[in-house]
């Protein structure tokens, strides 16, 4: 409204920036608003997310990979018009290290650091206390450190990083220049015109805040946003034939899973927990695989829009491992291991251990927040039913979830992770050392081991690859660890869902999708669509205003509403009448 | 308490308030006096009240940290810690700061009042609007309604504001949405579909102020749809219990007008119940936005509940339900006077 001739892209989401201090925030909303903002030190490519230079140059490693020389890159300037050195990297990466609240966020990226020093203007050496690949992923992005000098480790968790603040906020090297922020409202960025890798093909970007994906799915159609973020399946679908809009289903890097209870325990080994004696059997977990049918799953939960799952690592990446013989859908297959394994029924139906106790009664959990979590447990109870195991299901919230994991007081429940474009944290969750531990207080607290898988094989690959600095060797060591978790049945992976975005292909065009081809096209790890969009040219815009011929489930449902209303009325209307007729007669 | 102690001897020594109710002006101060330490005296029973109410709300505060990044358990654990000590401790912590003035939002990692008064010149602006259109509308529909009972405008308008009386907020927003924000068939989408102000607007500039309106019309209307038909069906029964009654026969034996009939003597008597339900309802607006300020994505306090409850952000809560808890009585409070300025008989 501003400005007439301005290309601003503006973006409805539905997640808050909860916070614009890179050190405060969590949600994927505020890492994406750093990302236009900041600089990471490294980056990760759009087709493949392979390490990428950024403000690092080049890098190199010596030969023991404990030592790392990272060349940044010359005249890049800070929004103020400051520039960025080597200072400005080595204060960064140290004020991490140093600190508390800013290892919440980046505290995995300096794990096995020691030093961090600049040698010269365009020079950083880091040391190590163990080679690591993930010197290779440091997307921390930099800050200037005559702004954030002065903001003492008291100050940091309330410096909100606005435009306003004091010391002046947002002011980074990346290619967009925070301008406005409206808490709950908007936020709008301006083109960094002097970026480093050439300006901006539009003049800013802005986010629109929505708590409502109805109302955000209209703001599309009518044009006073130009992307719709994260929506749901039923909405997306609604959107599919609309003139003027791209709704794209892209691969993403999040799963849903069930786990089992394979033996929980703390890491020192002692038991806890009431998990049946059944699920630490692998063959049972192999029946139960077989027993779940999850292209049926990916219908009804996601409306289609994933697909079926296997390891941990998902296909988009390319350390994905793809089992040679996936486990089927095959009831009859998983009746067949439990008689073979003495796992007999008993007069009810219900099979029992094989000396005849413990009847197979599993305790389900699914999570309050999430229906498809709901969906997935009631499918499981049936399916589970077909091969003789009795359930019992409870939802609860995640938070209680959390802690039923870390006590081990379930048999088998629902939940889902966010894969990093980095395996190495993923793939510590079949680790022994991530069992439940003890804390000061002496409560049990949950690590990330959920399945109570545990291998020393798998810790052995495990703590090579973490030390593996060559990207080829180390990939071959993931995939062979995700293998080994599959064929051990720690997890089933029930689906990949897919990530859902809608944007009017009549205005922008140009979005680079990562992966290629087939990845989100925008909150990406990086900033590649936003740099290369551009507004699409006259002639094919004047297509936009046509849309009004479409049906979708909203306007159907809008318009029956309206029309039921309307019938009420009248019969009320009429109603009322007759009654005073009959009064005045 | 303090409250009990001083309230105690005017309700219990009948004679001595008898005594003062002598002098006009005595009695409604006296009054006054009494509804504002009741209001107190709510007040503190509200504030310890809430304390427990949110702590009983399900869920974990850390889950949110929970695989949005690669975050250790372990600073998962200290997270956890620091937002859910063990109840005495957080009861203490309390108590110290009942009002919250050094609250940090857990969620949001600021001041929790810079948040709160941030979001409140948006709901005030709603309220503000909903409840003059909804007033005006309502009360006017009421007594025309009311005076010619059984009366065509009285059908029509009682089978209107019975439909909208019923019809969920929220949902009337999401149609409003629909017709006049999407627009639909030859209805052009006129009207924005969320927030408050476009990007670039000083609040208080001309163009500023357009923002505002043109994002408020939507809203409003979903709000003061509900409202108004509130009004206007209360205005309409007080009206038709006064029709009968012995001073309007007088009125006309006197050969006055109907319409100052209306006007002087049967409007003044029946626009008391409207009255307190008006101010009583400025409180629960406050904070009864919600669903429409969360359809209509429009940032005021309505929809900063929304967000703390789904943020499980304590602080923030206990903030703004002393904001509406707040709001509540002190309306209360002035329908209360207003009334009894209106209407000597309340003054007991």
């Amino acid at each position: 409204m501003a400005n007439a001739d301005e290309v601003i892209f503006r973006v409805g989401v539905l997640q808050d920036i909860d916070n614009l201090n890179p050190f405060n925030g969590i949600t994927a909303a505020a890492y994406e608003a750093w990302a236009l903002m900041y600089d990471g030190l490294t980056g990760y490519a759009a087709d493949d997310f392979a390490p990428t230079p950024r403000i690092a140059e080049s890098w190199e490693q010596s030969e023991d990979g404990l030592t790392w020389t990272y060349q940044i890159r010359t005249g890049v300037t800070f929004h103020d018009g400051e520039p960025l050195t080597a200072d400005d990297v080595a204060y960064t990466f140290n004020r991490i290290m140093d600190g508390q609240l800013e290892k919440t966020n980046y505290g995995s990226y300096v794990a096995q650091i020691k030093t961090v020093e600049a040698t010269d203007d365009s020079t950083v050496v880091m040391t190590l206390n163990n080679p690591t690949p993930l010197m290779e992923r440091l997307a921390v992005p930099i800050l200037p450190e005559h702004i954030w000098s002065e903001i003492g480790a008291d100050e940091l968790e309330q410096y909100p990083n606005e435009p306003g603040s004091d010391p002046p906020g947002g002011v980074g090297s990346g290619p967009f220049i925070l301008t406005e922020a409206r808490e709950g409202q908007f936020y709008r960025f301006e083109a960094n015109e002097d970026y480093w890798a050439g300006a901006p093909n539009i003049d800013g970007v802005e986010y629109r805040l929505y708590r409502n994906a109805d109302a955000m799915v209209q703001a599309l159609k009518n044009g006073e946003i130009d992307f719709a973020d994260d929506l749901d399946a039923n909405i997306f679908t609604s959107l599919a034939d609309t003139e003027g809009i791209e709704a794209r289903s892209s691969v993403y890097y999040g799963f849903n899973y069930l786990t089992f209870n394979g033996g929980a325990a703390l890491t020192d080994g002692t038991p806890i927990g009431t998990g049946h004696p059944s699920l630490q059997d692998p063959q049972v977990r192999l029946a139960i695989h077989h027993a779940v049918n999850k292209e049926a799953l990916v219908d009804r939960t996601l409306d289609g829009r994933g697909s079926p799952g296997t390891t941990v690592i998902p296909p988009l990446y390319p350390e994905h491992a793809e089992p040679e013989v996936p486990v089927t859908y095959d009831p009859e297959e998983a009746n067949r291991i439990l008689d073979e394994a003495g796992y007999a029924r008993g007069p009810d139906g219900i099979r029992t251990m094989p000396d005849g106790s413990d009847p197979l009664v599993y305790t389900l959990y699914a999570r309050q927040n999430s229906e498809t979590s709901q969906t997935t447990i009631k499918f499981l109870q049936g399916w589970l039913e077909a091969i003789g195991i009795d359930s019992t299901a409870e939802t609860v919230s995640e938070g209680r979830l959390y802690e039923i994991a870390g006590e081990g007081t379930f048999d088998m429940y629902e939940w889902g992770w966010v894969v990093e474009p980095d395996p190495d944290y993923q793939l510590s969750t079949f680790t022994c050392g991530q069992f439940s531990y003890e804390n000061d207080r002496g409560t049990v607290r949950a690590g990330l081991n959920d399945s109570f898988y545990c291998n020393e094989e798998y810790d052995t690959l495990y703590e090579q690859q973490s030390t593996e600095t060559d990207r080829d060797a180390r990939a071959e060591i993931v995939k062979q660890m995700q293998l080994m978790a599959y064929d051990a049945n720690a997890y089933i992976v029930t689906e990949y869902y897919d990530y859902l975005q809608a944007y009017r292909s009549d205005r922008f065009t140009g979005f680079v999708p990562q992966p290629d081809p087939d990845g989100a096209i925008l909150f990406q790890y990086g900033t590649y669509s936003y740099l290369n969009i551009e507004p699409v040219t006259e002639s094919a815009s004047s297509a936009a205003a046509s849309d009004d011929s479409n049906s979708n489930a909203m306007l159907i449902g809008g318009a029956a509403g309206a029309g039921v209303l309307a019938a009420v009325g009248l019969w009320m209307f009429v109603r009322s009448r007759r009654g005073t007729d009959a009064d005045v007669e | 308490m303090a409250v009990e102690a001083t309230v105690a001897p005017a309700a219990s020594d009948p004679a001595d308030e008898r005594r003062v109710r002598g002098p006009r002006g005595g009695g409604l101060g006296r009054f006054i006096g009494y509804r504002l330490l009741a209001g107190l005296g709510t007040l503190l029973f509200v504030l310890l009240f809430n304390f427990f109410l949110f702590r009983m709300l399900p869920g974990d505060p850390a889950a949110r940290y929970r695989g949005v990044r690669s975050i250790n358990p372990e600073d998962l654990d200290r997270i956890r810690d620091e937002l859910t000590a063990p109840l005495p401790e957080q009861f203490i912590a309390y108590l110290k700061d009942p009002l919250a003035l050094d609250g940090i939002s857990s969620w949001k990692g600021q001041p929790v009042w810079d948040l709160v008064s941030g979001r409140a010149w948006p709901t005030i602006v709603l309220l503000g609007t909903t409840t003059v259109v909804a007033v005006v509308i309502g009360v006017w529909v009421g007594i025309k309604a009311g005076w010619n009972r059984g009366g065509r405008f009285d059908k029509v308008s009682t089978a209107v504001t019975l439909l909208f009386y019923a019809t969920p907020e929220f949902w009337l927003g999401l149609l409003l949405i629909l017709f006049f924000s999407t627009g639909i068939g030859f209805l052009p989408g006129i009207f924005p579909s969320g927030g408050v102000i476009d990007s670039g607007l000083e609040p208080l500039s001309f163009a500023g102020i357009g923002s505002i309106a043109e994002h408020t019309v939507l809203p409003a209307t979903a709000l003061a749809a509900v409202y108004l038909a509130e009004y206007s069906l209360i205005m309409r029964a007080s009206m038709v219990d006064e029709l009968g009654q012995d001073y309007l026969m007088t009125a006309r034996a006197k050969g006055m007008m109907d319409r100052l009939v209306r006007r002087r003597h049967a409007v003044p008597n029946a626009s008391l119940p409207t009255i307190t339900l008006i101010f009583l309802n400025i409180g629960f607006i406050i904070g009864g936005a919600i669903t429409v300020e969360t359809v209509f994505s429009y940032p005021g306090l309505g929809l900063l509940t929304f967000e703390a409850v789904s943020e499980q952000d304590y602080v923030l809560m206990q903030a703004l339900f002393l904001v509406f808890t707040g709001s509540v009585i002190v309306f209360n409070i002035v329908a209360d006077i207003l009334i009894a300025v209106i209407d000597p008989r309340i003054r007991t």
